[in-house]
């Protein structure tokens, strides 16, 4: 049910895109050392005309909720300002915390029904974790651009509605061997369908 | 393998047997002891080293145990901390002061050294202890390769135990970091854990004392050599931050130290043995005193006796050894009896039991001053012939006794079969010979044998012990030399005579050189001439050899001649002379002398046909005129032969010459049967014709004799015109001597001969 939403919502902004930039999709893929496709890569996308200014929207809810004392889901993508929602479906408490830079926080002990609310205002990574359950490991990836997604369990991802044009390709993840636990690369955008494949050593430590 | 033979064999023999036994004995016993300390020592170190392996192998794990537990209290310690949330908070944000106090507080609870906070970043805060970048890279590396959380760390040259405890926020952000040093006091704690001192050490690689033995660390204790000595040494790996400097426990335990506590076990044990070698040595010592004692005593009488000294070997025992003394002392009494009889034998005469020539000859050469007189029985063989062997063996045991009283006791010794012999003390030569003198004259009254006198004649020669006489060195020879010229000169006593003496070994080298010498040319002819009254002139003369020595010079004839006589020698010199007479008359011949040449012809060779042969051959071949002159003894030996053989010569036409007619027996009986055509009267007469009326007469009717058997007679010796007057006128044929001419060469005979006849000199002179 949630995937079919996604999946719509991906549909309608894709249809928007097109309709809005005149540009072609870019479909990428991301895979480890060994070529096996990861998961939960996040890349983005800045075009070397800028990014458009005006809210960003992201067509996937902002929501990182507590349940079976894991956080689902791992890696959540949220554009600069988006208010992500923190709901406790389990029956337990959580005290979910980060102290990463620029996106410290603290949301003190919630019970189950509570969904506390926390606005991402600095572009970087979050790093979740809870103070009660040291296993809950979560991400939240804040991004300044419109072009932005991660990848699937067969490690792709499509991104759409990017003007035609240079740009720099740039793909995290939390074990991502790189500065930031991210590497760069320059692209370039054409009206037809493109596609690019980043490989990446998938053995480092995220940072914190 | 022989060279260690040959010095076993040489360090195994004993001039003793004393000492042989207790060396053997004593050998056998230290072997016996070292084989035992042997035993006991590797047993004892065994033991000991066992113990000292168990010993090190349980601190080891006690060590591990402590370590493990340790390391345990001080990670629970650092994850306490690293899971504080505040301080997680005050890491995440960098609040330090925060930190440190944080590190401080937890320090001082766990007390530990030093506490550190390390990033992943690389951010770095400690208190407590101050690392250097070489500590923190290799405990950035230990930590972040994820393989160690707890080891050993050096941090400026200590060694520190280090834990860390992950810093998770919620990823991880760092390490919190607990060190505790590894300090002597803490390997103290760990020595007084363990029943045995050893020694305990955390050691890295590549630090101060490490050892060889710990790159193998192992479980097990291992020998190794360390400062300490040769050690037993158990290295125990930890657990390190830095992989190239891999750390461990090492035990030590010196091996001297863990034989300490037998020392005085082996001390014991090596009085013991010094004790019992002594005990051993001084009882064989004793034993083979006994053992060998009569052995001893057996090898000392064997030396006395090979000095001739007869002692008997003193062994009381009556065991093996006591028989053999006994039968030792037996055949040394044997020995002795055998000996004192065969000294006996060699030192007397058998016959009359007098002592011998060795007894007197050993008497005489005892002392300065002696004088050997030795009395010879004249006409000993006759005398023995007459009365018997028995009998003249008891007369010569008279004789001695009658000497024996004479000289005062003297002991009186048998030299030969005729002579005795004793010594007497004299002062001199005259001394001596008057006590000769006087024991000759002791036979003057007769001896009794066996009841009846005999009468006897004594002749006695003296000579003095050191006196001259190079020839002859013992003065018993020259005793027997004076005797023999004693009864030569019919004297009764006579000292030793040198110079009469002559030297006889001489002229037995002249004898072998007599051959040589008539091959060599040494000898020559000498012809002494013979004057006939009736043809008044030199028509004979007589050949006589003559040897000039190419060393001695002059070799007197009579001297030559006996000898040649008396070894044989006289064919081949007779030989020569009548081939050098042929010769010689040739010469004379072609000079225009025509004379017969007289030849001496011995007696011996009268009986040799062979020499007969060989004269008329000779003769035959070279019609010569010889004459031959010989002497009547020379016949008497084997007359017919003799005769026969003159015969021959005779009828070969030999002038026959009878030599020195009147001097011996001259028997008329020889006279008439020798075919003689010569008579030679004796020079004895002739020289006394002047003086004796008496040898006038009897020349005188010698030559009338001689005449009347139809021989010519010649005159020898004739030295005085008065003598050849004498002759002349008692019708004498021919005359021989000095006057007439002394014996010359054959150059010299020629010259004579070609001068005037001897009348004219006689006349002229």
């Amino acid at each position: 049910m949630l995937d079919g939403v996604r999946v719509l919502s991906v549909l309608i902004f894709g249809l928007l895109m097109t309709t809005v930039a005149h540009a072609g999709d870019l479909t990428v893929s991301v895979r480890d050392s060994a070529g096996r496709p990861v998961a939960d890569a996040v890349a983005t996308l800045y075009p070397a005309s800028g990014v458009p200014r005006g809210p960003i929207r992201f067509p996937w809810p902002l929501r990182m909720s507590q349940q079976n004392i894991e956080f689902d889901p791992e890696v959540l993508i949220v554009p600069v300002g988006g208010v992500v929602s923190f709901p406790n479906l389990d029956r337990v408490r959580h005290q979910v915390y980060s102290f990463s830079r620029g996106n410290r926080f603290e949301l003190p002990l919630y019970s189950r029904g509570e969904t506390p609310t926390r606005t991402f205002t600095t572009p970087g990574v979050a790093a979740l974790g809870c103070n009660i359950h040291d296993t809950m490991l979560a991400w939240i990836k804040v991004v300044d651009t419109p072009w932005a997604a991660k990848t699937d369990a067969a490690g792709n991802l499509v991104l759409r509605g990017a003007p035609a044009g240079a740009a720099t390709l740039k793909v995290w993840h939390p074990r991502l061997a790189g500065r930031g636990n991210e590497v760069s690369q320059a692209v370039t955008i054409t009206a037809a369908a493109s596609s690019r494949t980043v490989t990446g050593t998938f053995n480092a430590r995220a940072a914190a | 393998m022989t060279a260690l033979s040959a010095l076993l064999r040489r360090l195994t023999t004993f001039r003793r047997l004393r000492t042989r036994l207790t060396v053997l004995y004593m050998g056998l016993f230290g072997l016996t002891l070292i084989l035992t300390a042997v035993a006991v020592v590797s047993a004892v170190s065994g033991s000991a080293r066992r113990m000292v392996r168990d010993e090190l192998g349980a601190s080891g794990e006690v060590y591990a145990q402590i370590w493990a537990s340790r390391s345990a209290q001080l990670k629970q310690g650092a994850a306490v901390l690293a899971q504080d949330y505040g301080f997680r908070e005050a890491v995440a944000t960098g609040d330090e002061a925060t930190v440190r106090s944080a590190l401080d507080n937890l320090r001082a609870r766990q007390g530990v050294d030093g506490a550190l906070i390390l990033g992943v970043d690389g951010y770095a805060s400690a208190t407590g202890v101050t690392p250097d970048d070489a500590a923190l890279d290799s405990l950035f590396n230990g930590l972040d390769s994820g393989q160690v959380d707890a080891g050993v760390i050096k941090i400026g040259g200590q060694t520190y135990q280090a834990v860390a405890a992950p810093i998770m926020a919620p990823v991880l952000i760092g390490w919190v970091v607990f060190t505790d040093r590894l300090d002597a006091g803490q390997m103290r704690n760990l020595e007084r854990l363990s029943a045995i001192p050893l020694s305990a050490q955390v050691l890295s690689r590549g630090g101060a004392g490490w050892i060889g033995a710990a790159d193998g660390a192992t479980r097990h204790p291992v020998l190794a050599d360390t400062p300490q000595g040769r050690s037993m040494v158990l290295a125990r790996p930890l657990p390190s931050f830095d992989a190239q400097a891999p750390a461990a426990l090492v035990l030590t335990y010196p091996l001297t130290r863990a034989m300490k506590p037998y020392e005085t076990l082996f001390l014991w044990l090596g009085i013991i043995a010094v004790i019992g070698l002594a005990v051993i040595m001084a009882g064989t010592w004793m034993l083979s005193r006994d053992l060998t004692r009569p052995i001893t005593a057996l090898d000392e009488a064997v030396h006395r006796v090979q000095q001739g000294d007869y002692v008997e070997a003193v062994v009381a025992s009556d065991d093996e050894i006591g028989r053999l003394a006994a039968s030792f002392n037996a055949m040394i009494g044997d020995l002795r009896d055998r000996e004192h009889r065969l000294t006996h034998m060699a030192l007397h005469d058998q016959e009359t039991g007098l002592p011998n020539r060795l007894a007197l000859e050993r008497l005489a050469g005892s002392q300065e001053g002696l004088w050997v007189i030795l009395v010879g029985i004249d006409r000993f063989e006759v005398v023995r012939n007459a009365i018997g062997y028995d009998a003249m063996a008891r007369l010569i045991t008279a004789v001695g006794q009658r000497l024996t009283v004479l000289s005062d006791g003297g002991s009186i010794s048998r030299v030969s079969a005729a002579v005795l012999g004793l010594v007497v003390v004299a002062r001199d030569e005259d001394a001596a010979l008057r006590i000769a003198e006087r024991l000759c004259e002791s036979a003057h009254r007769p001896f009794e044998v066996a009841g009846a006198p005999v009468d006897i004649a004594l002749t006695a020669g003296v000579a003095c012990r050191g006196g001259a006489g190079a020839n002859l060195a013992s003065p018993v020879d020259r005793a027997a030399a004076a005797l023999a010229q004693a009864r030569r000169l019919r004297r009764v006593v006579a000292g030793f005579d040198e110079a009469a003496y002559g030297d006889p070994s001489g002229n037995l080298s002249l004898i072998s050189e007599l051959m040589a010498a008539l091959d060599n040319g040494e000898f020559s002819l000498a012809y002494q001439p013979k004057y006939d009254f009736r043809a008044e002139r030199i028509n004979g003369v007589e050949a006589l050899a003559r040897w000039t020595h190419p060393r001695r010079g002059f070799v007197p004839p009579d001297l030559f001649v006996a000898m040649a006589e008396e070894t044989g020698h006289i064919r081949p010199l007779t030989e020569w002379v009548v081939r050098q007479a042929i010769l010689d008359q040739k010469v004379m011949a072609a000079a225009g002398h025509e004379v017969m040449v007289s030849v001496n012809i011995s007696g011996r060779l009268l009986s040799d046909d062979s020499f007969a042969d060989f004269a008329l051959e000779q003769i035959a071949a070279s019609g010569a005129r010889l004459c031959f002159e010989i002497t009547e003894t020379a016949v008497m030996d084997d007359p017919e032969r003799a005769l026969a053989i003159i015969e021959r010569l005779s009828a070969a036409g030999v002038f026959v010459s009878l030599d020195d007619y009147g001097s011996g027996l001259s028997s008329l009986a020889y006279l008439k049967r020798i075919q003689a055509d010569e008579l030679k009267i004796d020079k004895s007469f002739v020289m006394g014709l002047d003086q004796s009326a008496r040898d006038a007469l009897l020349v005188k009717s010698t030559i009338d004799l001689a005449h009347s058997l139809g021989l010519k007679v010649t005159a020898e010796g004739v030295e005085t015109p008065t003598a050849l007057a004498l002759l002349r006128g008692m019708g004498c044929d021919m005359a021989q001597g000095y006057l007439i001419g002394k014996p010359k060469p054959l150059d010299a005979l020629i010259e004579r001969l070609n001068g005037p006849a001897v009348e004219d000199q006689v006349v002229a002179a």
